[in-house]
């Protein structure tokens, strides 16, 4: 059995992307299961989906903590403890990872083989748009896997495409973004993992708690600071403040509240935390916020 | 109860301090998020939001909170009730001087057009009949949008939701006019209830202030515009907030003890075609085939209501 992990954020396509490959493994004759695991729905949240692929019948369920695959949409996702894409990740696990930084394994020192693919930059080029890499990403599951024909993978893309009722014209070019992934990367002979021995049931004692652990509190104020954001963007928004005009606009429409306005007026970004929404872009009524494609690691 | 604060007249009178944290999880771009952010800067630090379950319960998320203030989290459809019981504990607090009343907070409903169109309608009628003193902050974004968008009976006529696809049987997606929530509250007569919108942020600023002289139940209704939703680049939530206001589809406005006064009055509407055409939600409306009389009728409505209501300024 082949256990592909999937991670990515809320509008990635992560779910998307699992069912590509699900449904692909299908035409060509395997069993096929696949499912995602979100909380509350939101753009930019983690998202993980599974898909289990095998010659015989999958009697197994639920999550699966240690995958012979791992896909990861968006680096950023990486460090992020609520994602934690790398659990699980062996010597024999195969990592893609969706980035434009080409020394990522040991940036993170990740274990196991580690790909690297701009499914980003792929998007952006061919259907114009970079948010959305399901067909790209479950294109690469496809090859990397190396039992499912160009044909089969085809045919899925289109058929779970046309599922969530994309226009004829978009799913045609995510068709061409999941063959060029299939043609970039090569298929990796898959080392499965050691079985898990059963290990005897332990019985767990809980310790007295105070009632108030049952409502869980936050005392500290606006500590949410310390989650970054900022590894959302695709593009960034740049000022350029020899041009600005100092119209307090950016600083006014911001919906996080992100560009402060220093002692003389100039607006100035808080990267950190900007999502990259680029309504400052947008509304700058003198055109002096220009944008840059996304390439750091966060 | 005076408010400190002076009139909204331009852009620069808008406060530099901010009260929300960046750091949340709600969607970028999200229109109801920059409403909030604007709105507090008028209230202060002085609240507690009350927060029924929708998108805004994933501002303050375990154990983090983007809040310089406190936050209750309720279900969906008790948020009055619950600033109702906040409100009482401050008064009795304040009354046996266990709190100094410069302490005192302003209690703050923080809902969705699910909670507030729907399911939390009965108890928000109960708080008002009781002139309960507290402010009720509604982002509508015309749907259930934190399970996935499904029809709320926020909905306008003729949007596509993830439960009224547009089929054969109803190619218009949903066939149900949008509940005129700003009416049903007039006609309590609450001391302030006003509309307002994250593109106009000088009106909604002043419309905050206004309020604050009021003891009472005091609504605000903010049209926020969802990219994930209403299926459209984040970058164009101003753009879209706007043309709302522009065509006419979202009327500012605010009603003291029930009489209404427009504040901002679009001396020619834009065609709502303008407004219709920039979101993916009413594409099924343009191709493949043109629905004209879904959009005449989305047409009509408005221009129903604009020579038909009698327009204050």
């Amino acid at each position: 059995m082949i256990r592909i992990r999937f991670h990515g954020r809320g509008g990635h396509g992560m779910k998307t992307a699992g069912r590509i490959a699900g449904t692909a493994a299908f035409l060509e004759g395997y069993y096929a299961q696949d499912f995602p695991v979100y909380g509350a729905e939101r753009r930019g949240a983690p998202i993980t989906a599974y898909t289990r692929i095998s010659k015989d019948r999958i009697l197994e369920r639920g999550i699966f903590s240690e995958p012979d695959i791992v896909i990861i949409a968006d680096e950023s996702l990486i460090n992020d403890p609520a994602a934690n894409p790398l659990q699980g990740v062996t010597k024999k696990t195969i990592t893609i990872i969706n980035t434009m930084v080409n020394d990522i394994k040991d940036k993170f020192s990740i274990l196991g083989i580690v790909n690297t693919i701009d499914a980003t930059g792929l998007c952006l080029e061919i259907i114009g748009k970079g948010s959305a890499v399901s067909a790209a990403l479950g294109g690469a599951a496809c090859r990397i896997i190396g039992i499912i024909q160009k044909d089969n993978l085809i045919n899925a893309v289109i058929k779970e495409l046309k599922n969530i009722n994309l226009p004829e014209e978009l799913i045609e070019k995510n068709v061409e973004v999941a063959e060029k992934c299939y043609e970039i990367l090569s298929p990796i002979i898959i080392q499965h993992g050691e079985d898990i021995p059963d290990s005897p049931i332990e019985t767990i004692t809980l310790p007295y708690q105070y009632p108030t652990m049952s409502s869980p509190s936050v005392f500290s104020s606006g500590n949410i600071i310390e989650k970054k954001t900022g590894g959302w963007r695709i593009f960034k928004p740049v000022i350029n403040l020899e041009k600005c005009n100092k119209c307090w606009i950016c600083f006014v429409y911001c919906p996080e509240g992100v560009i402060s306005l220093d002692e003389s007026e100039y607006p100035h970004i808080d990267y950190d935390h900007c999502k990259g929404c680029l309504i400052c872009y947008e509304e700058c009524p003198v055109k002096v916020i220009t944008v840059e494609r996304e390439i750091e690691t966060w | 109860m005076q408010s400190d604060h002076t009139a909204y007249k331009r852009i620069k009178d808008i406060s530099r301090d901010e009260f929300i944290l960046p750091g949340t999880t709600v969607c970028a771009g999200c229109g109801g998020l920059e409403a909030l952010r604007l709105a507090h800067k008028v209230l202060g630090n002085n609240v507690v939001f009350v927060n029924a379950a929708g998108c805004f319960t994933l501002l303050a998320l375990f154990p983090y909170s983007p809040f310089k203030g406190s936050w209750l989290y309720t279900n969906m459809a008790s948020a009055p009730a619950g600033a109702q019981g906040i409100r009482d504990a401050l008064d009795i607090l304040i009354e046996k001087k266990r709190l100094r009343p410069e302490e005192d907070l302003k209690v703050i409903v923080l809902a969705g057009d699910g909670s507030t169109y729907d399911m939390a309608l009965s108890a928000t009628s109960g708080a008002i009949y009781r002139n309960l003193d507290f402010y009720y902050f509604c982002y509508d974004n015309e749907a259930y949008g934190n399970t996935g968008m499904q029809m709320s009976s926020a909905s306008p006529l003729g949007a596509k939701t993830t439960t009224s696809i547009p089929d054969e049987q109803s190619p218009m997606g949903t066939k149900f006019h949008k509940k005129d929530i700003f009416e049903i509250w007039r006609a309590h007569k609450p001391p302030y209830i006003a509309t307002i919108s994250p593109r106009h942020p000088v009106d909604l600023s002043e419309k905050f202030r206004r309020s604050m002289q009021f003891k009472g139940p005091k609504l605000f209704i903010a049209l926020s515009p969802c990219p994930t939703g209403w299926l459209y680049d984040p970058s164009h939530s101003a753009k879209i907030a706007r043309l709302a206001v522009e065509t006419g589809i979202w009327a500012l406005k605010e009603a003291v003890f029930g009489e209404t006064i427009h504040t901002y009055i679009p001396s020619k509407l834009k065609p709502v075609e303008e407004y219709l055409s920039v979101q993916g939600r009413f594409s099924h409306l343009f191709v493949p085939v043109r629905q004209d009389e879904t959009i005449k009728k989305i047409q009509d409505e408005i221009n129903y209501y604009w020579n038909h209501t009698e327009i204050q300024k």
